[in-house]
């Protein structure tokens, strides 16, 4: 518009405003109606992209290991399974009216608690070596570890098969006497370190949300990880509490030993409190990674362990030499044998078999005399024989024969001999009398004695 | 058409900005109560939901969040009812529960955290704990460990405790998480540990040597027993055998004499077998011919 348009239009107005310059109002109308128009299409299209933007907002991805609960003005919405909406694709109505909030339910989160180790420094971890000594405290405010329930009485199993530990366990037990004050009377106690790993999940996701306090994801954190950071203090100091709750009922052996029962025991008491405040949190698993004694009482622990080996090891010794013996005595059915004997309800057959199975020394002793037996009876029947067929003869020429068997006899005697000496006999020699040394065995005869037989032969 | 398009949508956001001023949206998460002017009403919403409450200056909600915290006070020494000094470690899981009565008596987490719980804590800890034996914590007897019992007294009472007070606040589960006790307690209790595995490894050493005595006598004995046996039925065996002999010891009785002489010649013959030095003078038969030649005349031959 011109300098001149302006100054007419402030003219005209006061007396004739409607009727002058139509042709500019015309113009400047039309232009304005055209910018209007255009500007209009511009924004109704900003509305409709700003209305599908709006609605497209309500759609939602949950993920394959999640589950989500959606908020209609902050409250669940549905009933039944349809609150919970699975992995997939969902349509709810924009912020703010519907909200939705997403809980990993799949995933299983591990958390690890050393709480009740006791305090080493960074250089004794990496070394594994202690710097502990035997008369050294524990501290409580830096030390963990949990109290444990001393025998009642010894464990009977204690020692692999043995049996029978009267004498132990009374001795053990006139120990509970000695108590270090008066109200422990009973309460000796041990104490016990041990590292857990304990794995849980998200079982119950509306309780969940509701119940467990989870902060707000700060940009550059995931959810996961917020929700850990929520869950943890709460998990641990449930857990802590489980663990000692469960400790004080085992013995430190069972402590060390036992690690299927303990955690069993925790895993059960902890998912009873977690239900109790209704934190939809899933015990997965829990595991005792470590359990060991205080590196104070670690000589005594090895010492009795060592009493232990050394004793299995004594009565298995024991044993073989007992099954040794035994089979040295009477082979393989020696224990039936034994049995055999002193029942008196097994059959005379059956004892009898086992005699014909006997190997040993006791084989040995009847064969030996079942051998002179049968010697013994051949021997007198050869005699016998002998003597039968002999006798015809004999009484027909008795003095040849008795000659002839004697004869026999003494040269098989004086071929047999080792040594042999003869001496003659003379009347000058009969005062005389003869040395002759001998040696204590004739095979080992030497110069000496000869000369000195030959000697005396002279 | 245009313009209605453009009320309807205008009229849209001046509502929704309008409902933002009077109305707010109560998550399941939270609980709030309402002040007007900056007074408390008595107006306190627990339930998820949409309220409305008049614009802002009139009207203001706090929020709070309702969910479980956990709330660990420093670790206390304490003593039992036999006045054994005893460390545990508590903690607490509350929740807000009341925003009204919270909002008026503290305010924010910290402060009831600090001004409440934590000597609310300390009392009932001290109060249940001295009121139990040491023995009932932990003990040789299974039966009488009383630990579950003492954490429900402790949850009771400080629930009791809480709810008096009138914070807004409510108990959820308490605990003990650390259960320890003193320096000086802690070496009596490793001397103790090491006396006990001393004794029982003398009992063990004692109780093997015991059973390796008993197995080896026991098996000795097996054997004697057995080899005694065995000895028993050998000797019925020989007896079997000499009976056997003696019949034909009767066949001996034919001619006794030459009997005996036929035995003691064998038994001369097995006694002189080996390792036999004779000395013999040479009158003897048939030695006598080492002292010459005999004098032999032929028989005549009796010719019948």
């Amino acid at each position: 518009m011109t300098e001149q348009n302006k100054k007419n239009n402030t003219d005209l107005r006061l007396n004739v405003p409607h009727k002058s310059a139509p042709d500019e109002f015309d113009v400047a109308g039309k232009s304005l109606s055209e910018a209007l128009r255009i500007s209009f299409i511009i924004l109704k299209i900003i509305m409709i992209v700003l209305v599908i933007a709006f609605l497209a907002s309500g759609f939602k991805t949950v993920g394959s290991e999640e589950q989500a609960l959606v908020l209609r003005f902050g409250k669940i919405r549905g009933v039944g399974e349809e609150r919970l909406l699975g992995p997939g694709l969902h349509w709810i109505l924009p912020y703010p009216i519907d909200e939705i909030v997403k809980i990993p339910v799949e995933t299983k989160v591990s958390l690890l608690i050393d709480s009740f180790w006791y305090h080493e420094s960074e250089s004794e971890r990496i070394s594994g070596q202690s710097r502990i000594r035997p008369n050294d405290p524990l501290n409580p405010l830096i030390d963990g570890y949990c109290l444990t329930r001393s025998e009642h009485q010894v464990n009977p199993t204690l020692i692999t098969g043995m049996q029978g530990d009267s004498i132990s366990s009374r001795q053990v037990e006139s120990n509970g006497g000695r108590s270090i004050s008066p109200d422990s009377n009973g309460s000796d106690y041990n104490i016990v370190h041990s590292k857990w790993q304990l794995i849980y999940q998200v079982d119950n996701p509306e309780q969940f949300y509701v119940n467990v306090l989870i902060p707000d994801v700060r940009p550059g954190e995931t959810y996961l990880n917020v929700i850990k950071k929520g869950v943890t203090p709460l998990l641990k100091s449930m857990f802590e509490d489980t663990v000692v709750s469960v400790m004080v009922n085992y013995t430190i052996d069972e402590a060390i030993s036992s690690r299927d029962r303990i955690p069993r025991d925790v895993k059960t008491l902890l998912q009873d409190k977690l239900d109790e405040i209704e934190s939809g949190i899933k015990v997965v698993s829990v595991q005792l990674t470590q359990s060991v004694y205080s590196p104070q009482v670690k000589a005594a622990f090895e010492a009795s362990t060592l009493a232990s080996q050394n004793s299995a090891k004594a009565i298995t010794e024991a044993r073989t030499y007992a099954y040794n013996t035994i089979s040295k005595a009477a082979g393989p059915v020696a224990d039936e044998l034994f049995a055999a004997l002193h029942d008196e309800t097994v059959s005379d057959e059956t004892r009898e078999y086992l005699w014909s199975q006997v190997a040993g020394t006791a084989q040995e002793k009847m064969s030996d005399a079942r051998v002179y037996a049968t010697k013994v009876e051949k021997d007198a029947e050869a005699n016998a024989n002998y003597l039968l067929s002999l006798l015809p003869e004999y009484r027909q020429r008795p003095k040849l024969v008795i000659q002839k068997l004697y004869l026999d006899a003494i040269e098989k005697i004086i071929a047999d001999a080792d040594e042999k000496f003869f001496i003659q006999t003379s009347e000058a020699a009969k005062d005389k009398e003869i040395r002759v040394q001998l040696n204590k065995d004739p095979l080992l005869k030497s110069e000496k004695i000869r000369k000195q037989a030959t000697e005396g032969n002279r | 058409m245009k313009n209605i398009a453009i009320t309807i949508f205008i009229v849209l956001i001046v509502v929704t900005l309008g409902l933002y001023l009077v109305s707010f949206q109560v998550r399941e998460t939270e609980c709030c109560m309402v002040t007007t002017f900056g007074e408390p009403t008595r107006r306190q919403i627990t339930e998820p939901g949409w309220y409305f409450k008049w614009p802002f200056p009139i009207q203001q909600v706090h929020k709070f969040d309702s969910r479980m915290r956990v709330f660990t006070p420093e670790v206390e020494e304490t003593r039992t009812a036999g006045g054994e000094p005893i460390i545990v470690n508590t903690y607490v899981v509350w929740r807000i529960s009341e925003p009204l009565k919270f909002f008026n008596s503290v305010k924010t987490v910290r402060n009831a955290e600090d001004e409440l719980l934590r000597s609310r804590i300390r009392n009932t800890q001290n109060n249940v704990i001295g009121r139990h034996y040491f023995s009932e914590f932990v003990n040789s007897d299974p039966e009488k460990i009383k630990f579950e019992d003492i954490q429900r007294d402790m949850l009771t009472e400080l629930k009791a405790a809480v709810a008096d007070a009138q914070y807004g606040i409510e108990i959820e589960a308490v605990g003990i998480k650390q259960l320890k006790v003193s320096e000086e307690v802690s070496k009596e209790v490793f001397e103790r540990m090491r006396a006990e595995r001393n004794r029982r490894a003398e009992a063990i050493t004692a109780q093997g040597e015991a059973e390796k005595i008993k197995i080896e006598t026991e098996a000795n004995s097996i054997s004697d027993e057995l080899i005694a046996a065995a000895e028993a039925r050998a000797k019925v065996i020989r007896g079997k055998g000499d009976a056997q002999a003696a019949k034909y010891y009767k066949m001996l009785e034919a001619d006794p004499e030459l009997a005996a002489f036929l035995r003691d010649l064998e038994a001369l013959q097995k006694m002189l077998e080996k390792r036999t030095t004779y000395v013999v003078p040479t009158d003897k038969e048939p030695f006598s011919l080492l002292k010459g030649m005999p004098d032999l005349e032929p028989v005549e031959p009796n010719e019948p």
